[in-house]
């Protein structure tokens, strides 16, 4: 058993700078690896960011903010807090389809940047009076008159307590929605778009008293038979922090934090693996301390020097239960491109581009992820949910248009500074190039057989002549386009 | 007792995981076509009018029956410059049946005289006053309601064809292809494959061309690295790997279907070609997926495709029943677009095997701008096809002014004793499901439509998945 003072293996390192960023290259590696680290010494090194929000330039709109945002992950040097973002932005999903306002995405995107590794009890009040969200899941049309529940059952489904908790049973009951869609009306913009509470909007108890008092989870631990009353504090502008705060001391059925298990859950789902053991994510709930200080760096560091992190660092013959992840298309694109030094050109009119191919915006939808625009409050599919034979085809289309441009200028592929020409042997290029993209050792004796047999002409030519640049634009071009799209490299 | 919408999701990941840990299926990507057989070659077509199709002049009363739709309909769409109003005489050529509730004589747009042949025959249904409750206006929500089979607020991820193949088919099937270059809403789910491209002849793995001598190296590379992790342990590797071989072999076997097609269909490829629209050319790509079927194309097992056609969103200039009018030329467009389709099915021997649902995210505004016409909510869907039972299903919407909700548009109603009773969309596809695709009613309810709650009047609370149109 290790834990957060273990040392980090070479292994160890690449599968970290690659779920807590987007990948490290061999140098990176090595150097954590001969410094014999701890776990927690390095992963204290990927939280040592101070969060800002991107600059924009005046006038540009939400495609531009995007390039912008792909810039800053294509250059950062503290890729976990895009790493970060990335996840909130799943998590409050919110697309500017519905919300047709780029002003307001840009805005939230600043919070989701603000807020990435601070304290989820003030991430959740502030994603309460975000304009986005206001707008998205109509806090904005949210009238005493018929209160709207869209916030109030997104809120408890997908932002904190989810529907069900690890033992299955129900973690609320549609008469909460009601109550907590009517402790949200009266929230509205003001002329700045600054949210604004108005008394005559907001649904006190003595305007419908039919609708009973503001109370929630009745018979719940830890509330007892009487509930949590959301006007404990006074009625009006304080109910909706009441929610968040009452949210935040609701027990499972198992007399657990819900919330808590349930973002432990969400976070190791997202950099390590799907369906962890309800016994991992009660662990790393304690040792983190979360369900008490709300502090997301404290989670995400104790999910990072984990065990069952670092038991994905697996090498092949995996077994069934091996936990393998899909990669997320932004995950793929970002970390090819740094990886192998690729640094796409912005163009005033399309935006940054791969050389003579698409932007990587359209890059990235055709892989089924448009940033600013998840399908639905739900945010993407994860895993599975990226495979179909279209977005596999686009996946295959970026490898190939990256991997053909040859003797493009500096900034384009250049497998030649990636692997040493001196390299002859089949075995050993194929080696050097896997460990560009850091999958060295996740190729199966059975994926080496068939890179070899395409190197080497199916063994025609038992040596490769790497100077010979004929040969190099067509087998060393080749083999990289084959990595990109080899099986190993969509999981991490 | 209505399911919730997260079910629908566990749904669809159980489907998706029964597939990944299924080791038998494995070693041939296309085994699972075995339910594909159980509902015999049997196709459906989804067709999307993006962008909201006038309802009222599409399905138009020629007189008033029983009551007063035509006086409402002249009332609400002028005659004169920028006039909307399709007369009477205009409709001579296009009757179809009475409406149900009203008796009032019905008339398709004179555009759509292709339609009206298929009509006559007997192979079309018009199913009138179609939507769901809590209607929306905007274009996004609306589709996305039509295509989720959910009404907006649900939240829904996946579309209603999309539960239907997640409960029937594997991962490495391809039970269905979008003629566009993405997944349609409709079809939306993670459980299975479903092809999205224009053209079959553009359907290509991505090769670097540069160096010919290569690809078929490349090939086997890949091939054996996806066969690999196909047969792997790993639950996530298997279905990658399932994945990417019927990805490569879809590129082979479907981008074949154009010559095919092409060489043995000569005519008919020239008669789309002369159509010169995008839906003919779009069907006409249709029609090469199921002539290769008939032909026993290797690894073709496509059912269900989807088509879209854009245009509908006509604001301004719409243009009445002229032949020189915008909304004419959209709807002439369709008509004669599906009775090409449908007249090459024929010639294939597979009209009683094509049944197409033609539809829109809503209708428009009852009474009419300076020249068009602004976002509405009920509105006509045209299923067709040589098993369908043709006629009029369904109620045309109360048009009359003091019957419209504050922004002017007609109100969705399921009180039984209304004869302007609206069509929820989720009884189309019950009915569609139930009768042509083989799920049984229960599972219907179960996995792919939830019933809402609320008021009986007001909401989908009770389903009718036996409307008729499919015996």
């Amino acid at each position: 058993m290790g834990n957060a003072t273990s040392l980090l293996t070479e292994a160890d390192a690449r599968l970290l700078l690659r779920r807590a960023g987007f990948g490290g290259t061999p140098k990176d590696t090595t150097k954590i690896a001969k410094r014999k680290l701890t776990r927690a010494k390095v992963v204290d090194g990927l939280f040592s960011f101070k969060p800002k929000p991107l600059k924009l330039k005046k006038d540009e709109g939400l495609d531009q903010f995007y390039d912008t945002w792909l810039q800053a992950m294509l250059k950062t040097k503290k890729p976990l807090l895009e790493k970060l973002v990335l996840f909130w932005h799943d998590h409050f999903a919110t697309n500017n389809t519905t919300v047709q306002n780029s002003d307001w995405m840009i805005r939230q995107n600043g919070l989701l940047r603000m807020m990435a590794k601070g304290n989820f009890r003030s991430f959740l009040k502030a994603i309460n009076t975000d304009p986005a969200m206001m707008d998205f899941l109509d806090t904005l049309r949210n009238r005493r008159r018929e209160p709207n529940e869209n916030y109030a059952r997104e809120l408890m489904e997908l932002f904190s307590l989810g529907v069900l908790d690890e033992a299955g049973m129900p973690n609320y009951a549609q008469e909460d929605i009601v109550q907590i869609a009517r402790a949200f009306t009266g929230w509205r913009l003001d002329d700045d778009d600054n949210p604004v509470f108005r008394e005559d909007a907001h649904d006190f108890n003595e305007d419908f008293p039919e609708r009973g008092p503001k109370v929630i989870f009745k018979d719940r631990a830890p509330f007892g038979a009487s509930g949590a009353d959301l006007t404990s504090r006074g009625e009006g502008a304080v109910e909706i922090d009441v929610v968040i705060d009452t949210l935040l001391l609701h027990q499972d059925s198992e007399g657990k934090s819900t919330v808590g298990r349930r973002m432990t859950r969400r976070l190791f789902e997202f950099f390590a693996s799907a369906s962890p053991p309800t016994a991992v994510v009660d662990e790393i709930l304690m040792q983190s301390g979360f369900a008490t200080t709300w502090d997301i760096t404290a989670l995400v560091k104790a999910i990072l020097v984990h065990d069952t992190f670092y038991a994905n660092a697996a090498t092949p013959p995996f077994d069934v239960n091996t936990k393998k992840s899909v990669k997320w298309p932004i995950d793929y694109v970002v970390s090819t491109l740094r990886l192998l030094k690729v640094v796409p050109k912005r163009d005033k009119d399309r935006g940054v581009v791969l050389e003579n191919s698409d932007t990587l915006r359209a890059h990235l939808e055709d892989m089924g992820q448009r940033l600013f625009e998840p399908p639905s409050v739900f945010g993407w599919d994860w895993e599975a949910g990226w495979i179909s034979s279209a977005t596999l085809l686009s996946r295959f289309r970026f490898a190939r248009d990256l991997a053909r441009n040859r003797d493009k200028g500096k900034e384009n592929f250049h497998p030649e500074k990636l692997v040493s020409l001196a390299l002859t042997a089949p075995g050993a290029i194929l080696n050097a190039a896997a460990a560009v993209l850091g999958i060295a050792d996740q190729l199966s004796d059975g994926d080496r057989t068939f890179l070899i047999a395409y190197l080497t002409d199916d063994g025609a030519q038992p040596t490769l002549n790497l100077n010979d640049p004929d040969l190099r634009a067509r087998k060393l071009h080749g083999l990289f386009a084959l990595l990109l799209e080899c099986p190993a490299y969509q999981l991490h | 007792m209505a399911i919730s919408r997260r079910s629908f999701l566990k749904g669809s990941s159980l489907a998706a995981a029964s597939s990944l840990v299924a080791p038998s299926l494995l070693g041939n990507p296309f085994v699972r076509r075995a339910f594909a057989d159980t509902i015999g070659d049997r196709y459906f077509l989804s067709i999307f009018l993006d962008g909201g199709n006038d309802g009222f002049n599409t399905v138009i009363p020629a007189s008033n029956g029983g009551g007063s739709l035509r006086d409402a309909y002249d009332t609400a769409r002028t005659t004169g410059a920028g006039g909307l109003n399709v007369s009477p005489s205009e409709l001579t050529n296009t009757l179809i049946g009475l409406d149900p509730g009203s008796g009032a004589q019905l008339g398709l747009h004179p555009g759509m005289t292709g339609l009206k042949q298929l009509y006559d025959l007997g192979k079309v249904a018009v199913i009138q006053g179609c939507g769901y409750p809590r209607q929306s206006l905007s274009h996004e929500e609306a589709r996305m309601a039509w295509q989720s089979g959910t009404p907006p607020g649900t939240n829904i991820g996946t579309g209603w064809i999309g539960r239907y193949l997640a409960a029937n088919y594997g991962g490495n099937d391809i039970p269905g292809v979008c003629i566009r270059n993405e997944v349609a809403g409709e079809m939306r789910q993670t459980a299975t494959s479903v092809l999205a491209t224009s053209r079959m002849q553009s359907l290509r793995f991505p090769y670097d061309r540069e160096f010919d001598s290569d690809i078929a190296r490349k090939r086997a590379a890949f091939l054996g690295l996806y066969q690999g992790a196909a047969g792997a342990t790993l639950p996530m590797s298997a279905y990658v790997g399932g994945s990417g071989v019927s990805t490569l072999l879809a590129t082979e076997s479907y981008n074949g279907l154009h010559d095919l097609y092409v060489n043995a269909r000569g005519t008919f490829n020239q008669a789309y070609e002369d159509a010169d629209r995008s839906m003919a050319r779009d069907l006409r790509e249709a029609a090469k997926v199921i002539y290769g079927i008939t032909q026993g194309a290797e690894n073709v097992h496509a059912r269900m495709m989807q088509i879209a056609n854009g245009g509908y969103d006509t604001h301004s200039d719409q243009g009445g029943g002229q032949s020189d009018g915008q909304h004419f030329d959209l709807l002439a467009e369709v008509g004669n677009s599906l009775k090409l389709f449908y007249d090459d099915c024929v010639d294939m021997g597979v009209a009683d095997k094509v049944v197409i649902m033609v539809w829109s995210e809503f209708g428009r505004r009852v009474s009419q701008n300076d020249g068009g016409t602004d976002h509405g909510t009920q509105y006509p869907v045209f299923v067709l096809g040589g098993s369908v039972t043709g006629g009029v299903y369904g109620n045309h919407p109360n048009i009359d002014e003091l019957a419209l909700s504050d922004d002017g548009n007609t109100v969705y109603s399921q009180a039984a004793a209304d004869s302007f009773r609206s069509t929820d969309m989720r009884d189309i596809y019950g009915t569609i499901l139930k009768h042509w695709l083989g799920m049984p009613h229960q599972t219907i309810l179960q996995n792919v439509l939830a019933l809402d709650s609320g008021d009986p009047t007001q909401r989908w609370t009770q389903e009718n998945f036996d409307m008729g149109f499919l015996a």
